[in-house]
Formats: structure tokens, C-alpha cells, sequence
């Protein structure tokens, strides 16, 4: 189990350096003319301009260039912002940011999950009934419909209808209500019917069937046996669904001007920052992979048939 | 008519369906499954049914549990169970007083029986806890001595396992833990050893028996083995589309059989081909079940059928106090028509039998 750790954990930053790296490597790619602005590139001469590049460092060898990233990050130090923030550190725009992301993101997770999961076991127990029906509805409406519209609607009337503000102030704990209820609506549906699609799966289950010719009432064979079979097959998304809540939305964030992490991406990649877009791939890499190997840890935790073990072990 | 009449007197009848009939509704279309059969199991005998695929085996005897499928019901007749009809039953409060309790089964494949994220102990203490009213530890101690008297050894680690942990034969030894923990009046086995290798097949009939012996119960066999029949049951009783068509004690419906249905699947049995020759086996396909069958089902694929047998349903005949047919040949306005070759030569093999052994003991024999 602890060599399987350690394997995996190597593979990890394998990936993660590969990700990073191709990331970096095409960003170098750019036009040169993309870290000016307008008006910059505009009132500059050249030389100007090449004495501003030689001094962000981006006329160097893209493996020198590499090298001092990699030779910051050890230190800790991911740079500075080049247009967006100019010259703050990156490591304080994202501590600035991402709270507001995280915060919002595990409220609507704990939201969206126990709605959602116990929307899918109702769905599951009463199967081509009134609740599952409407749970389809649901989802499918969620789905079907771009979700700029409900969003705006939800922004728009509800706000209205409650007398709550339009956007997210952050003395006004009113104001987080509807930017929440925005966060965890589509991850509700996406609960409810995962759950209740693996719950119906493990209901046609022979088990499922002996359980009830052992005598136990319908509700234990589906609380001991139909729900806890299918959250198995659920639980290895979780964490790398919480640990991703860091990315923020920008749809919401932006509808509601909260100040995340959403938007903070494609504006760096926009302006062509390289240092903040360099840091953020290298954020979501570490927690994507870290998510999906918290998934297995968790997978093998609660199925007794997956054994940790290389790939020496015998083959089940 | 050659009655044989041998043997003690025959016990009470413990589960016992009449007319019985049940329906599914599928796609809007009514599908009859078991059409007014009729059956019955005595006290702590072991009762065989043998049919075919899709003659309606595994229905009936989930109807007995109250475990048909949402969309299929008892129509009509009777089950009647200790002095309860279990066919009026509708709640599933009803069904759990004799659900695992009193009436439990096992399934054919013991693989997919088990919960594979549950210990194999728990699954079994789950049913025993609940019905003998125990608490944790009193369960737990009962569950190790069932798992021990089904030859489950090592049962304390045994009790900590999953079910991946533990061979085909093993799992089924479990099933059959959990279904006999709490004791049950009537034990049905759906096929228990179809599933398994023919060396863990004989353990697990054996197994069987014993506990049947132990406890007392009344067994109730769904096989399609007429070779697994031979060697457990007291008595069989043949399915044909939906309907009991012959029953009786083994000796009565292996070597004195009525029903061309019968002789037919008798003949088929390749232990009984002639070697040589090509192995018999009975030409078309069973009637489809979301049609009304009008006479015996089986006349359409009956070379020798009479003329009645298209237009009337055939009553049942009493061959013998403990051996029915539901055959038009048994009315004494039939023609003699005699049994296929094969069956013939069973039932010789029977005679030969029964002379030595009446011989031997100097009593009962043929009639």
C-alpha cells in the first residue's frame, strides 16, 4: 500500500510537470507584441520596446526562461504579474482570490450534495413516479437550458422578488444567498441523477433480491444495501469536485462581480500574463490530479474488492 | 391401470397453491406466466419441479414469497400456507412475517447472490437479527454456528470476509447459512447448483438434505436436472407452460409416467439414449404465453395427440392416492396409447427393481 502511494504520487508529478511544462512552452509561442498594451506599443520606439521585453525576461531561451521558473517555484516565488496586476506577486493575487471561490464553491458542494443525493434516492425509490419525474424534469431543465438564462432569471426576479441585492457585497451575508443557490443548482442535478441512475443499476442486482427474500423491509434493503452499493461508485468523484471548487465559476462570479478565481484564467491568458496563466495551470493540474488520486484512495477505502497493490499483486 | 401403491402414508400438505394463476402485464399485453397450477408441498418432504425454461418454475415459487416482479400478479387461486392464503396477501407488512422467516429461498448463482460490499457475516446476521429478535452479539454467536454447521470452517474469519474472498461452492454454502439462519418452515431452492461445478454439486445437495433432516424442513426444488431430482426429491411435479401437468412421488413419475409431456422429457434425458442411436429431443417450442391456450398445451409438439387434446383442457386424473395427471390419455375413453420406447424401458428397469427388492423384504411390490 505504501509503495502504491508512493507510485502514484510519482506519477502525478509526472503529469503535472508534463501539463506545466507543454503550458509554458506554448505560451513562449506568443507574439511578443501581446505583452503591450495598445497604447504602449504604440508611444514606444523599439528599442524601447526591446529593453521593455529584456526586462520581463521574455527574449530569453524558453529552457532559460524555464529553469527560472522552476528555480522561483522551489523558493515559493511564482512571479509577477505582467499586465493584469502589474508587478504584484502572483502568489498574493490568487490568495486574494481564491477564498472567495473556495467559500462559495463548499457551501454549494454541501448544498448540491445532500440535496442532491437525497433527491436521488428519492428518485431511485420511487422510480417512474411523481418525484422521480419531476427530479427528471429538473435536471433536464437544468441541462437542457443554457445556464446564462436561468442564472440571469434567477439574478434578475428572484433578487426582486426577495428584495435581496443584485450583487455580492461581502459586509452583506443577504447578498452570498442567491450567488450560492447559482453555484449549486446544475451539481444538485448531477447528483441526484448519478445517484439514482447507480441506485437503479444495483437494485436489479440478484443480491438486491436475495436481501429481500431474506425478510428485510424495502426501506433497509434500500438504505443497507441498494444507497450504500451505489455511493461507492460515487464517492471517488468527490474529491477532486471540492478540491476543483477553487476554480470558482465565471458565469456566476461575474454576474454577481464577486472577485474569484472564474474569470481570472482567461483574462491572464487574454492579456497574455504568463506568469498568473502559468501559475494557475500548475494550481489545477496539482488539484486535478491530487483529486483523482484522493478518488482511488477513497474507492479502495470503502470497496473491499480494490486492493492497493502494484501491479505484482495478483490480478482479481 | 398399473397403480403402484408402496409406502408410508403421505404427511399433510404445508404449502399448498390451488389454481393457481399469475399474470404479468408487459407492454400493455397480458403475459400469463402459470396458469391454474396446482401443487403441493408436505411436511418435511422434498418436492421437485422440473420444467423447462419458461414454464413458469421460478415464478411460481417466488409467489410464494410475495417477490414477483412490480408488474406481475397473482390473478387468481390460492396459496395457502399454515392456514393462510398467501395469494390475498398485499402488504409488504404481511409478507415479512413469512418472508426469510418462515418461508426462505436461495437463487442459482451464488456469485451475484451476495452483496460484495458487505461481510459474508454481516449479510447472514442482517436476516437472523431481525427475525429471532437478537441483539449484536447474540446474532453474531448464532451466525458463527450456522456458518459452522454448514461447513463453513474458520468461521470467525470467515464471518470478517467478502464475498470475493470465498470460492463459488463456498458463497453458496453462505447463501444457504443466510437463507436456514432463522430457521424457516419451508426452504426453496431456485436451481442452487446449475451454477456450480459438478464436484461442488453433490456437497451442496448434500448439505441440503442434512439441514433439511436437522431442521425439519419442507423443501421445495426448481431444477431442470432430472438427474438432481433423482437424487433429492420425494416427490416431482412437472411443468409445462404454466401449468403442473403430473405429479407425484419420484418412483411414480420417473418409471410410471402419464403424461406424453413427460415421457417426452424422459425420453430426451441423454442417460437413457441408446448408444447408437440419435438422442431424442421433443421438436417444436413451447406455446407462446401471451397467447390463450386452448387444450393441452402441449399438443402441438405431441405426435400421438388425440383429437380432444386440441379442443379441452384435460382434468386432472388421479393415477394412484399420491400420483396425478393432467392427460386425456388416462380417461377411460382414451385409446391405449403406449409410452415412447425409451420410458418403456424404464419402467422394466422398475419392475426388475421392485421384484427384487419386494423378494427381499417379502412385502408391498407391485400391484
Amino acid at each position: 500500500m505504501g509503495s502504491y502511494i508512493l507510485k502514484r504520487l510519482g506519477q502525478s508529478l509526472v503529469t503535472v510537470v508534463i501539463v506545466v511544462v507543454s503550458v509554458f512552452m506554448l505560451l513562449r509561442l506568443m507574439p511578443n507584441s501581446g505583452y503591450f498594451t495598445r497604447e504602449d506599443y504604440v508611444n514606444m520606439d523599439q528599442a524601447a520596446r526591446t529593453a521593455y521585453l529584456r526586462n520581463l525576461g521574455v527574449l530569453d531561451n524558453p529552457f532559460v526562461q524555464l529553469a527560472h521558473f522552476a528555480g522561483g517555484l522551489m523558493k515559493g516565488d511564482l512571479g509577477r504579474s505582467i499586465s493584469l496586476y502589474p508587478r504584484s506577486p502572483v502568489s498574493s493575487i490568487i490568495a486574494e482570490k481564491a477564498p472567495y471561490s473556495l467559500c462559495f464553491g463548499l457551501a454549494s458542494i454541501i448544498i448540491s450534495m445532500s440535496l442532491g443525493l437525497g433527491l436521488g434516492v428519492l428518485m431511485a425509490r420511487h422510480k417512474d413516479g411523481f418525484a422521480d419525474w419531476m427530479g427528471t424534469l429538473y435536471v433536464t431543465v437544468v441541462r437542457a437550458i443554457p445556464s446564462l438564462i436561468w442564472l440571469f432569471f434567477i439574478q434578475l426576479w428572484i433578487s426582486g422578488l426577495m428584495g435581496w441585492p443584485m450583487i455580492f457585497y461581502l459586509d452583506r451575508p443577504v447578498s452570498w444567498i442567491l450567488p450560492t443557490i447559482s453555484f449549486s443548482l446544475a451539481g444538485l442535478g448531477w447528483y441526484a441523477i448519478w445517484l439514482r441512475r447507480f441506485m437503479v443499476d444495483e437494485e436489479n442486482r440478484d443480491y438486491v433480491k436475495f436481501a429481500t427474500s431474506k425478510g428485510l423491509p424495502r426501506t433497509r434493503v434500500m438504505r443497507g444495501h441498494i444507497l450504500r452499493n451505489a455511493m461507492v461508485v460515487l464517492v471517488q468523484y468527490f474529491p477532486q469536485q471540492i478540491l476543483l471548487t477553487i476554480a470558482g465559476s465565471l458565469l456566476i462570479e461575474s454576474l454577481y462581480n464577486i472577485p474569484g478565481m472564474g474569470g481570472l484564467l482567461v483574462s491572464a491568458v487574454r492579456q497574455q500574463d504568463n506568469p498568473i496563466v502559468q501559475t494557475i495551470v500548475l494550481l489545477y493540474a496539482v488539484l486535478g490530479v491530487l483529486g483523482v488520486f484522493l478518488g482511488d484512495l477513497l474507492m479502495a477505502f470503502v470497496d473491499p474488492r480494490i486492493k492497493l497493490a502494484d501491479c505484482s499483486g495478483k490480478g482479481a | 391401470m398399473t397403480a403402484i401403491t408402496r409406502g408410508a402414508p403421505e404427511g399433510p400438505a404445508i404449502l399448498e397453491a390451488r389454481e393457481l394463476s399469475i399474470g404479468f402485464t408487459l407492454r400493455g399485453r397480458r403475459l400469463a406466466a402459470v396458469r391454474r397450477a396446482d401443487l403441493s408441498l408436505r411436511q418435511g418432504e422434498t418436492l421437485a419441479i422440473v420444467g423447462e425454461s419458461g414454464s413458469g418454475k421460478s415464478v411460481l415459487a417466488k409467489s410464494f414469497l410475495g417477490m414477483l416482479d412490480k408488474n406481475g400478479r397473482v390473478e387468481s387461486g390460492s396459496i395457502m400456507f399454515q392456514g393462510q392464503d398467501l395469494a390475498r396477501y398485499t402488504s409488504e407488512k404481511e409478507w415479512l412475517a413469512i418472508r426469510g422467516k418462515r418461508i426462505a429461498m436461495i437463487f442459482q448463482d451464488p456469485m451475484t447472490a451476495l452483496n460484495p460490499l458487505k461481510t459474508v457475516g454481516e449479510q447472514i446476521r442482517e436476516a437472523a437479527a431481525l427475525h429471532r429478535g437478537l441483539d449484536r452479539a447474540a446474532s453474531r454467536h448464532a451466525v458463527l454456528e450456522t456458518l459452522a454447521r454448514v461447513g463453513i470452517g474458520e468461521s470467525e474469519l470467515r464471518y470478517r470476509q467478502y464475498p470475493h474472498e470465498f470460492s463459488g461452492g463456498m458463497r453458496q454454502r453462505a447463501v444457504i447459512a443466510a437463507a436456514v439462519a432463522c430457521k424457516p418452515e419451508v426452504l426453496i431452492c431456485d436451481e442452487p447448483t446449475t451454477a456450480l461445478d459438478v464436484t461442488v454439486q453433490a456437497q451442496i445437495l448434500d448439505l441440503i438434505k442434512s439441514l433439511q433432516a436437522d431442521l425439519g424442513m419442507s423443501v421445495l426444488f426448481i431444477t431442470h436436472d432430472l438427474g438432481v431430482v433423482a437424487s433429492v426429491a420425494d416427490r416431482v411435479a412437472v411443468m409445462y407452460s404454466g401449468q403442473v401437468i403430473e405429479e407425484g412421488r419420484v418412483d411414480e413419475v420417473f418409471y410410471d409416467p402419464r403424461c406424453p409431456y413427460t415421457w417426452a422429457l424422459l425420453a430426451s434425458l441423454p442417460q437413457l439414449g441408446v448408444r447408437g442411436e440419435d438422442l431424442y429431443s421433443i421438436k417444436g417450442t413451447p406455446p407462446s404465453a401471451f397467447k390463450t391456450i386452448v387444450g393441452d398445451a402441449f399438443a402441438p409438439r405431441n405426435p400421438g395427440a388425440l383429437k380432444v387434446d386440441f379442443e379441452y383442457e384435460p382434468p386432472v386424473f388421479q393415477v394412484s392416492p399420491s400420483h396425478w395427471a393432467r392427460t386425456w390419455l388416462l380417461d377411460p375413453r382414451a385409446p391405449a396409447i403406449e409410452a415412447p420406447e425409451t420410458v418403456r424401458r424404464l419402467r422394466e428397469r422398475m419392475k426388475r427393481r421392485e421384484s427384487g427388492a419386494s423378494a427381499a423384504s417379502g412385502g408391498g411390490g407391485l400391484a
